[in-house]
């Protein structure tokens, strides 16, 4: 009933990914833990380990909340960080005008 | 059912996560100014020299510990790089050095996903890569502060 042409198939084609797996934020974990270097950087590592396992195993939620984690890590590494840099700088001046 | 054919058929499928709009050079600007903002750094660091007391904060754990943490030496490490000084870089922290592919790689997926408006990662890669990464980290802190480790010390 329809002039158009016929929809493409509802299953998607060999190049079309069912689902994307959600981020892991591994890049975050490994710029922390090189510049600054503190255990919130250690810990998103394992959270990013747990966000490809899970969904590798096919716990599609369980990955979706280790996605979670792994941001709120990243996120409390970068303000740990920032935190950690500013202190360094106030006790190297209180040590220089000591 | 299809409500409107006309609609499903000259619009693009939608890709999985955010949808992105707009056009390609707008899309590619993100990884463009991490690139711009990392090769500013390497230039600060290269021409404010870390090597020199009082440029730089000492590392907090450094400080506190007495112990060197895994990015211990990075700060020297990128001033060695600036200047070309592969070997000197290699001394003060192979960690850094080892990275800097694995961070490459992750910026080029990410700006080739960008550009072609597709997800950044379509599969989830072997989670024992990244717990191998993680027992490499957790190694390297160990042993660059043991006596026999000191080669890998900064």
């Amino acid at each position: 009933m329809s002039n158009y042409p016929p929809p493409p198939p509802p299953q998607g084609g060999a190049g079309v990914p069912q689902s994307a797996p959600p981020p892991n934020y591994l890049v975050w974990a490994i710029v922390t833990t090189v510049l600054c270097c503190l255990p919130a950087g250690i810990a998103s590592i394992v959270f990013a380990t747990q966000v490809n396992s899970k969904w590798q195993a096919g716990d599609q939620a369980g990955a979706l909340k280790a996605s979670k984690n792994a941001k709120t890590w990243a996120i409390v590494s970068g303000v740990l960080g920032i935190i950690a840099i500013i202190f360094a700088i106030i006790v190297n001046v209180a040590a220089a005008s000591a | 059912m299809r409500t409107g054919p006309s609609a499903s058929v000259h619009d693009a499928p939608p890709t999985n996560g955010s949808p992105r709009s707009g056009n390609r050079l707008v899309r590619v600007l993100p990884p463009l100014g991490v690139a711009a903002l990392a090769m500013a750094g390497v230039v600060f660091v290269g021409v404010v020299d870390p090597n020199e007391a009082g440029h730089y904060p000492t590392c907090p754990f450094l400080s506190l510990t007495g112990y060197q943490c895994p990015g211990c030496g990075a700060l020297r490490t990128f001033h060695a790089l600036a200047h070309g000084d592969l070997g000197t870089a290699f001394t003060l922290n192979v960690f850094v050095l080892a990275m800097l592919p694995v961070l490459a790689f992750f910026w080029v997926r990410w700006t080739v996903a960008r550009a072609r408006d597709r997800p950044t990662r379509t599969k989830a890669g072997d989670p024992r890569l990244i717990w191998l990464l993680f027992v490499l980290v957790m190694l390297f802190w160990l042993v660059r502060n043991l006596p026999f480790g000191a080669f890998l010390a900064a």
